[in-house]
């Protein structure tokens, strides 16, 4: 991992721009009770999980929550931990390893308030932010039982319509970014460029810093630019347990670890989740990535996981 | 040669991919990913695959469980964004999309939402679906099950996540459908079709060694009573390339 860049000739020449490097805290102070917060990746992939544990440190609760159309890890996590008051989403799933545990006993036991999206809904619903337009037409939500139960689709007499989507913020992670803003994905930017463009503030960790003259040197590989970003914070492996595309895998035996816990019924089992946020949720950074088992481990996941 | 129910399915849904098509990947897909990235090597080498990370024509190699795994991307051919998904599906640019489903009805309508009465929290909350435009946009369907029980393969699903053939007959249509909707169903037991006019799951061929008492116990509505014709088991050319380039490490086997 790099970290802060040497000053270049470059560097020195854009010596009087504004710096978007901030720490996580100051990055997401005033999210709370009744944010709309959009969180980046796809499942469990680029995934702002450290700034997700971060939340929950800060205790917060009463979120409404808008997840990338698949989403997996975080959105459980929050869930479980009680932070989630209302549920924007198409998808929470661990794919291959399972169920999200805690999404669905929220779901089962109605502590939730959940709005059933689709891609298309999530999607049209930023595109008609960024058109400035009320709504978006998604004629191919047609005939699905979503035009029934959610509020995120329209009946028009057009056929459905899906309703503006402005988040408050949106919190995203990315591999690289320069100190400006300026952010580039390894890997699937996904609804990452979306979710910037519609959201009121854009928070993004990167698992390292570039300088500036690096993303001058090859300007196309730019994924979001930095006029959209409002901050930046250097994380390395801030995504973990998810991936960070290009760099490093997501943890197989950590999510497993996880849904044990989140999955554990009631009673004797019930302090398992609570132990979960004790011991990988309630600690600052650094001694996350050694309770994991290290940083050379998390190099070498892409050996481990299938 | 013997092989796996899973590789059965993946070898089984290759034959019904067809050269010049597009087809699009959603989760838990190893199944759908074997069996494109197999017609690509086989009789379908302009067929593109697009996983639903936006990968484009990947060629890993292996097949890696997570259908987002950043390693998918590795000398793929192009990286698309939510956006493109978006443009695919609206745009009507799909040839085929392959579902499962927590329930799976007789006319081909996928639940993977919820299952108990509307209007009660569900008895079983599922993952719900990110690709359900892609059921009405794309050309045709195709439906595939690992597990193959009355619990799945249900006469009603009790939510409609994605539309199949609705109440069947000209119910697709009349909803304001054009596309073909679902087209045939693979599970370890059997081919299904849902043939004109009524467009019911009906078995179009029973998998090699499997008896017919089994799938009409395994499947919760009336299915056109046995005999049924027998599917051509997998060849040596069709398990030789999932195994030497598609599925090099064995997941499909595991």
């Amino acid at each position: 991992m790099a970290g802060v860049p040497r000053t270049s000739a470059v560097e020195r020449a854009t010596d009087g721009r504004l710096s978007k490097v901030m720490t996580l805290d100051s990055a997401l102070a005033g999210i709370g009770a009744d944010t709309l917060i959009a969180v980046g990746g796809l499942w469990y992939h680029n995934r702002p999980a450290a700034a997700i544990r971060a939340l929950l440190r800060g205790g917060v609760s009463g979120l409404r929550l808008l997840t990338s159309p698949p989403s997996s890890f975080d959105t459980d996590l929050l869930i479980g931990a009680g932070a989630v008051r209302t549920l924007y989403t198409a998808h929470v799933s661990f794919e291959h390893l399972g169920l999200a545990p805690r999404f669905r006993r929220a779901a089962e036991r109605a502590e939730l308030e959940i709005i059933e999206c689709d891609e298309a809904t999530v999607l049209g619903g930023l595109m008609a932010t960024l058109e400035g337009l009320p709504d978006h037409p998604v004629p191919s939500l047609v005939a699905t039982d979503l035009l029934r139960t959610s509020t995120q689709v329209r009946t028009g007499t057009d056929g459905p319509r899906a309703p503006a989507l402005r988040p408050d913020v949106a919190v995203l992670h990315a591999q690289e970014a320069d100190r400006f803003g300026n952010v580039r994905h390894l890997g699937a930017a996904f609804c990452d460029p979306v979710f910037a463009k519609a959201s009121a503030r854009v928070v993004v960790t990167v698992d390292r810093l570039v300088g500036n003259d690096v993303v001058r040197a090859e300007p196309w590989r730019t994924t979001i630019p930095g006029y959209l970003v409002d901050a930046v914070v250097p994380l390395p492996y801030g995504a973990h347990p998810c991936s960070s595309h290009g760099l490093y895998c997501h943890d197989e035996e950590h999510l497993r670890h996880y849904l044990a816990a989140a999955g554990a019924p009631d009673g004797d089992g019930g302090d398992a989740f609570a132990r979960y946020l004790r011991e990988f949720v309630h600690l600052d950074h650094a001694t996350y990535l050694d309770r994991i088992g290290g940083t050379a481990r998390l190099d070498a996941l892409d050996e481990e996981v299938a | 040669m013997s092989y796996s129910d899973r590789e059965l399915m993946a070898v089984l849904l290759a034959r019904q991919l067809r050269n010049g098509e597009i087809g699009m990947m959603g989760a838990s897909s190893e199944i759908p990913v074997a069996a494109a990235l197999l017609a690509q090597c086989l009789h379908a080498p302009d067929l593109t695959v697009i996983m639903p990370s936006g990968a484009v024509n990947p060629r890993p190699g292996r097949l890696y469980r997570s259908s987002s795994d950043g390693r998918w991307f590795t000398g793929c051919e192009a990286i698309g964004t939510a956006y493109d998904l978006f443009e695919l599906s609206e745009n009507g640019r799909l040839d085929f999309m392959c579902y499962g489903g927590v329930q799976l009805d007789r006319f081909g309508n996928i639940n993977l939402t919820r299952t108990g009465p509307f209007g009660e929290p569900p008895r079983f909350r599922g993952p719900g679906l990110a690709n359900i435009s892609m059921a009405v946009t794309a050309k045709r369907t195709l439906l595939f099950s690992t597990a193959h029980s009355p619990r799945t393969f249900v006469e009603r699903v009790d939510y409609v996540t994605a539309p199949g053939h609705l109440s069947g007959g000209t119910q697709r249509r009349r909803a304001g459908i054009a596309t073909a909707g679902p087209q045939v169903c693979i599970t370890p037991l059997a081919v299904f079709g849902f043939p004109e006019p009524e467009h019911a799951m009906t078995v179009s061929s029973l998998n090699p060694g499997i008896e017919p008492g089994r799938v009409l116990d395994a499947t919760g509505f009336a299915l056109p009573p046995p005999p049924w014709p027998a599917t051509e088991p997998p060849t040596g050319e069709e398990l030789g390339a999932l195994r030497a380039v598609v599925d090099r490490t064995g997941v499909l086997r595991s």
